[in-house]
This record gives structure tokens, C-alpha cells and sequence, in this order.
């Protein structure tokens, strides 16, 4: 009975040490390691976006532990926050619970954005968002631990409504938004830039962001005799306003917004339906640069089942910035040099060079307006749409 | 006056989408005095499964082969197999077990299984039809997006008409369902065994009913009646993702308790009365379309304070 049960506890010890041996190796690695947080709808209704982020963010940090630079490796927490404020809460609270991370890139909705940067102010670990846009992201209370490497909805909107209202000359509006953060945000934008020009839309209407039956609204813009529509919103609102707008035959129409449709969820509604939508995107042609051509090249040989979306290049171009920024902090980077190098960093990627000015916004504004032509994205200066040729619709 | 038609046709076509589910909600607690919460995801697993299902059917080429409306209506019994089968696992998994229990539990369970259901959607649609995809189809298979994407439902009514057309053909189908449910429950011993259940469960035991088979029944069958709301919604709405549910669950659960909750013709008015309320508060107040699911629930919450047996509902009077 006694050397049973000494046997067992042999065994019960052995099992303990091995565990222990096992912990000691992990804890060795992890210190070999610094880590850094990533967030990002990857799932839900904004994922076509979120995910080729994540695709782009995650390759620009393969490359770099690949390039053997650094004397650690750099490891990446990813967080799906799948649009959803709570979850992004939450997803946060996990980064900065690690030990480990020394700072954090995320967002593209701006309700997660906002509801967790308190999380990151309160860890003192510097947070660079590189796709939601309200512009109250970057304000000097969020000063030193939040940057953003994207513009603003502000920042956004202008040559959207310089081509819209100053070159196209349209007067007879009706704008359209999501009751959300970013809808709330564009509406405000867009509907600044028509009062500067001294022109009051016919209608305006915002939604709750789950409406998917918007018929209503579209015969509200019937009614309006407005000549353009500004939809403000994400993929999920602007594709299903522009499908029930063709559907209701309101078609000699121009349908603009903003760059959350320009994603290829939009293009599910159809060719005929998608047709003509007019969206600004951020950043720069790809196609037009040696940087961007590389970074399509590069995105394109990984085989990635999502495609390139709008601000994937800014979240290739984020990992750049905390790259370099780790770069700064020498062999062991903390989360207070990584505050401290973002905000002075100057890194030049895809978009140009990247600055920050006192508020922690990117001083590198870049934007440029897209078309569905025949049921795909077209830059708006290589589209039939730019030489007049098929027309958006009467004014 | 186009504005009024217009908003009109609108509201009669969510009422329809909104009504099969109200039935849904109807039909079950009729016969078993629980409110399933999780019809609107049953609803919304239906027009995934015909999505998944015409998935399949691209790749294996059925649609070169067999005529058009019967590759639609396979999707159909497809989709209404799967929601029946959903129902069923409803009935034996989230409300059987807690049979003895508070009439909270199968409350909860049942939104527990709605939770299930959206993330099995979410997390196992693209596997799950992708590979029966590939297996029917070699290289060249239709492959689906992440569930957790919004998935674009296929044209299947009229898909070479016109728009209002289709709209008709939805009102149509949701008129001859109800039609149908009303010779089922008014001309058949076993419908009529349901409304015998609905109204004394006991009485109906002590008769002969053979109440267990009856429930089973139900659940098949309100599934079949939640697929072809899937599928109706679908077609309607074209852009379908996995979290619908929910929200489509509330607003058929609050289109019976407006009509009155054992009552199918009730669950009918309640569904065409809250699409009537939204359609036009959006359409016709200045910015109404974020305050209009307020309206509809502040009707919601007017009827269980004045009218809780609802518009047609029978007042319910317990005997000391």
C-alpha cells in the first residue's frame, strides 16, 4: 500500500516538475518576445474591411521579424472586436493585462475606438488607431497615449464635397447616416460643408445602425426631389440604401458617401444597383505610387482571401509607425518609450511621410474619390465617369 | 399620393416578414404556454441553410440541369427541413428538459438556444458549405463567405422581373402560407387537436389528444413556416447577416403580443400593425426613422398595459 502510493506521489511530482520546467521555458520565450495589440472588426458586418487590415498589419510584422533586426521577436494579440463597443472593451482590457505589450493599433469603427481608449489611457500604453475616423479621437486629453495615422471625418469629407458641390455643382441634397459614432460624425461633416456654401439640404434622415429595410427613406428622397444622396454610414446601411433606391427606380440620381461602403460587400447588391455610387477613400491611388504597387504585389502574393479594402494600406502603414517606433527604443522597449517615439516618429510608407502635430492626428492627409463602374471599383480619374462619358445623373 | 403608395407597399412587405415570424411565436405558445425566443434565428438559419444549399447546387450544377422554379423550390424543402429540424431540437433541448420547471427557464433556454444558433451561423457556415461545396463541385465550387459576413441572398423570385413583381409574388406567398395554416388548424383533426391543446391543455389529454405528438408537431411545423419567412426575407432583403435574428425575433414576438398571443390571426394584425407603425412614422415625421422601433415598442408597451390579451386576443379569467 506504501509503495503504491509513494509511487503515485513520484509520479504526481514528476508531473509537477515537468509543468513547472514547461512554464520556465514559456517564460523564457515570453521574455524574448515584446508584444504588441492589434484590434479590428475581423468578424461581423464591417469584417471585409477589418480582416484585410489585419491581413496587412500582421504581414508588415512578419516582415520585419523575418528582416532579423530586432533582438527579440515581435508578437502580435489579436483582438476582433467585431464592431461592437463591449467587445472592444473587453478585447482591450486583454492587451493591457499582458505584461508584455508595449503598445496597440486598432480600430475602424469609432464608437469601439472611443469606448476603449480610456482602457489604454489608464494602462499608459500608447494606442495607434489607424482607421476609425471621429474626429474627437485625437484630442488633447487623449495627449500623449493616443495618435492616429488616418484623417479625420472632417478631414475626409472636404474633397468629397469639393468634387460633389464645387465641380459637379450639385445643390439638391438629401444626406443620410447611421445614429452611430461614425454615421453621427460624417453627417455632421458633410452637412458643414453644405452650410459653408450656404445650401440646406432637402431632406436628412439618420437610422438606427441594425435598419436594413430602408424604403422608407427612399421615399422620403422621392418625395424631396432631391437631385444627390450623401449616405454617411458603413457598408452594411450605404449598399442597402443604394439597392433600394434602384429598386424604387430613383436611378438619375448621384449617390455618394464616405470610404466605410467603399469595401467589397457594397458590390453584393449587384452590378446595376452598385452602378455609379461615388465614395472617397483615404490615402492614395496604390496603383499610381512604386510604394503602393510594392504593397499590392507583396499583400497579393500571401493569397489572402480578402482583398485589398480602403484603409488596409493604413493599417500596413500603422505597423510600419510602431515599427520604426520600436526601432527608436533601442533593445528593450517599454510602453513609455513607445509613447514617447510614436509621437516624435517620422515614418514614410505607401502614403508619404507621417507626422504627428501636438494632438496625436497624422499631419499626412491623403484622400481620393472611387466609382463602381460595371460592378467593381474604379479610381474616379480612370473611370468613364471622369470624362463624362456615362454621368452620375441630372442635377 | 406616389409617397403614401409607396410607404404602403413597404409596410405591407415587412408586415409580411414580420408576421410568418409573429405565427412562429403564436403557434408555440399556444400549444405549450412558452415564449421561444429564438424564432427570429430559426428564421434567420433558414435563409442561410437556402443559401448554403444553392451554394451547393451552383457547384454540383443543378441549375443547368433541373428546371429553374424546381431548383427554387429544393432550396425550399431544404431550408424548411433544417428550421423544422431546429424546432424540434428547440422543443427537446430548450423546453422539454425544464417541463416541471419556472416558467423562466425555457424563457431563458430558449434565448440561450438563439445564441447557439447565431454562432453555429457565424462560425460554421463557410466551413460547413464550402466543404460540401468542394465535394459536389471539385476546383471550380461556389464558395460562401465567413457566416459572420453579410452574405448576399440569390435572386430566387422572379429573378428575371420586375421589382414590384417580386414584392407581389412575396405578399402572395405570405397570403397562400396563411391560408394554408388556416385549412391545417380549421379542417384537420390534427389542427384542430392543436387548437383543442391551445385552449385547455388537460382537458385536451383527458379527451384522448395525444398531446406530445401534437407539440412535436407544432414545432415541425411553426420551423417550416419560420424557413419560408427566411426565405421570404431573404428575397426581400437581399443582404442577410447572421445577427438578424434577434431583431427580427422582437419584433415577432412584440407583433403577437400586440395581436394577441395564441391567436395566428392576431399574430397576423400585430405584424401588419407594428410595419404600418415604422413605415410611416420614418416616412412621414422629419428624421423619424431613428425614433421609429421607439413608436412600435411604445404600441407594444400600450397594448400589455390596456389590452395585454391584445387586438383579438380573449381575456384570459382564472377560476379560484
Amino acid at each position: 500500500m506504501f509503495a503504491r502510493s509513494s509511487k503515485r506521489s513520484y509520479l504526481f511530482l514528476s508531473v509537477m516538475l515537468s509543468f513547472c520546467l514547461l512554464l520556465g521555458i514559456g517564460a523564457a520565450s515570453a521574455a524574448d518576445a515584446v508584444k504588441i495589440g492589434f484590434l479590428g472588426p475581423i468578424t461581423g458586418s464591417d469584417a471585409s474591411e477589418g480582416a484585410a487590415a489585419r491581413n496587412a498589419f500582421m504581414l508588415a510584422i512578419s516582415e520585419a521579424n523575418k528582416s532579423g533586426e530586432f533582438p527579440y521577436k515581435i508578437e502580435v494579440i489579436e483582438v476582433d472586436d467585431q464592431s461592437t463597443e463591449n467587445v472592444a472593451v473587453a478585447g482591450a482590457q486583454e492587451i493591457v493585462s499582458d505584461s508584455a505589450v508595449v503598445v496597440a493599433s486598432g480600430f475602424w469603427n469609432s464608437g469601439p475606438a472611443a469606448a476603449s481608449i480610456p482602457v489604454f489611457k489608464d494602462a499608459e500604453i500608447p494606442l495607434l488607431i489607424w482607421g476609425a475616423i471621429r474626429e474627437s479621437l485625437t484630442n488633447p486629453d487623449n495627449v500623449p497615449y493616443i495618435t492616429r495615422s488616418a484623417p479625420t471625418d472632417k478631414q475626409e469629407n472636404i474633397p468629397l464635397a469639393v468634387k460633389v458641390l464645387d465641380e459637379l455643382g450639385y445643390k439638391d441634397w438629401f444626406i443620410v447616416s447611421d445614429v452611430g459614432s461614425y454615421g453621427d460624425g460624417n453627417f455632421n461633416a458633410f452637412k458643414a460643408e453644405l452650410a459653408s456654401r450656404g445650401i440646406t439640404a432637402k431632406g436628412e434622415e439618420q437610422v438606427p445602425e441594425d435598419t436594413t429595410d430602408l424604403n422608407a427613406v427612399v421615399q422620403k428622397i422621392k418625395a424631396s426631389g432631391a437631385k444627390a444622396v450623401y449616405c454617411g454610414s458603413t457598408v452594411a446601411i450605404g449598399s442597402q440604401l443604394k439597392r433600394q433606391l434602384f429598386e424604387a427606380g430613383v436611378r438619375d440620381i448621384l449617390f455618394c458617401g464616405i470610404s466605410g461602403m467603399k469595401t467589397e460587400d457594397f458590390l453584393k447588391i449587384g452590378a446595376e444597383a452598385a452602378e455609379g455610387a461615388l465614395i472617397v477613400s483615404p490615402g492614395v491611388i496604390l496603383e499610381d505610387t512604386a510604394e503602393g504597387r510594392k504593397f499590392i504585389e507583396l499583400y497579393n502574393a500571401q493569397g489572402y482571401s480578402e482583398p485589398i479594402g480602403a484603409y488596409t494600406p493604413y493599417a500596413y502603414e500603422a505597423a510600419l509607425i510602431l515599427i520604426n517606433s520600436l526601432r527608436a527604443c533601442g533593445e528593450k522597449p517599454t510602453a513609455e518609450a513607445m509613447t514617447d517615439a510614436i509621437q516624435k516618429s517620422e515614418t514614410t510608407g505607401i502614403m508619404g511621410a507621417t507626422t504627428f502635430n501636438s494632438i496625436g492626428q497624422t499631419e499626412n492627409v491623403a484622400a481620393y474619390l472611387n466609382v463602381v463602374q460595371d460592378g467593381a471599383w474604379l479610381p474616379l480619374e480612370k473611370s468613364e465617369y471622369q470624362g463624362g462619358k456615362r454621368g452620375f445623373g441630372a442635377k | 399620393m406616389e409617397m403614401f403608395w409607396g410607404l404602403f407597399m413597404s409596410a405591407l412587405l415587412l408586415g409580411c416578414t414580420y408576421t410568418l415570424v409573429a405565427i412562429g411565436f403564436s403557434m408555440f405558445f399556444g400549444v405549450m404556454d412558452v415564449v421561444v425566443f429564438c424564432c427570429g434565428d430559426i428564421a434567420i438559419f433558414g435563409s442561410f441553410a437556402i443559401m448554403g444549399a444553392y451554394a451547393a447546387m451552383q457547384s454540383a450544377g443543378l441549375f443547368a440541369v433541373l428546371p429553374f422554379w424546381v431548383c427554387v423550390a429544393l432550396l425550399i424543402i431544404i431550408g424548411a427541413v433544417f428550421c423544422a429540424a431546429l424546432g424540434l431540437m428547440t422543443h427537446l433541448l430548450s423546453i422539454k428538459p425544464f417541463h416541471n420547471s419556472s416558467e423562466l427557464m425555457p424563457l431563458l433556454s430558449t434565448i440561450a438556444m438563439g445564441t447557439v444558433i447565431k454562432e453555429i451561423l457565424g462560425l460554421l457556415f463557410k466551413p460547413a458549405v464550402n466543404a460540401v461545396s468542394k465535394m459536389v463541385g471539385g476546383p471550380d465550387a461556389m464558395t460562401v463567405v465567413s457566416g459572420r459576413n453579410p452574405q448576399a441572398f440569390p435572386a430566387l423570385l422572379m429573378p428575371n422581373g420586375s421589382v414590384l413583381s417580386r414584392n407581389i409574388t412575396i405578399i402572395l406567398i405570405t397570403a397562400v402560407m396563411l391560408l394554408l395554416l388556416f385549412l391545417f388548424l380549421n379542417r384537420t383533426k390534427m389542427g384542430m387537436s392543436m387548437q383543442a391543446i391551445s385552449q385547455n391543455k388537460e382537458l385536451s389529454r383527458m379527451t384522448g389528444i395525444n398531446v406530445s405528438k401534437i407539440v412535436v408537431i407544432t414545432f415541425l411545423i411553426g420551423g417550416v413556416m419560420l424557413a419560408i419567412s427566411g426565405f421570404l426575407l431573404g428575397s426581400y432583403q437581399k443582404l442577410m447577416s447572421f445577427d438578424d435574428g434577434a431583431m427580427y425575433g422582437a419584433k415577432g414576438f412584440s407583433a403577437a403580443v400586440v395581436g394577441g398571443l395564441r391567436n395566428t390571426w392576431g399574430a397576423v394584425i400585430g405584424g401588419m400593425l407594428l410595419a404600418f407603425v415604422e413605415v410611416f412614422v420614418s416616412g412621414y415625421i422629419p428624421r423619424g426613422t431613428a425614433y421609429s422601433s421607439i413608436v412600435a415598442f411604445v404600441v407594444v408597451v400600450v397594448f400589455i398595459v390596456f389590452r395585454p390579451e391584445g387586438i383579438i386576443g380573449e381575456k384570459s379569467v382564472e377560476k379560484v
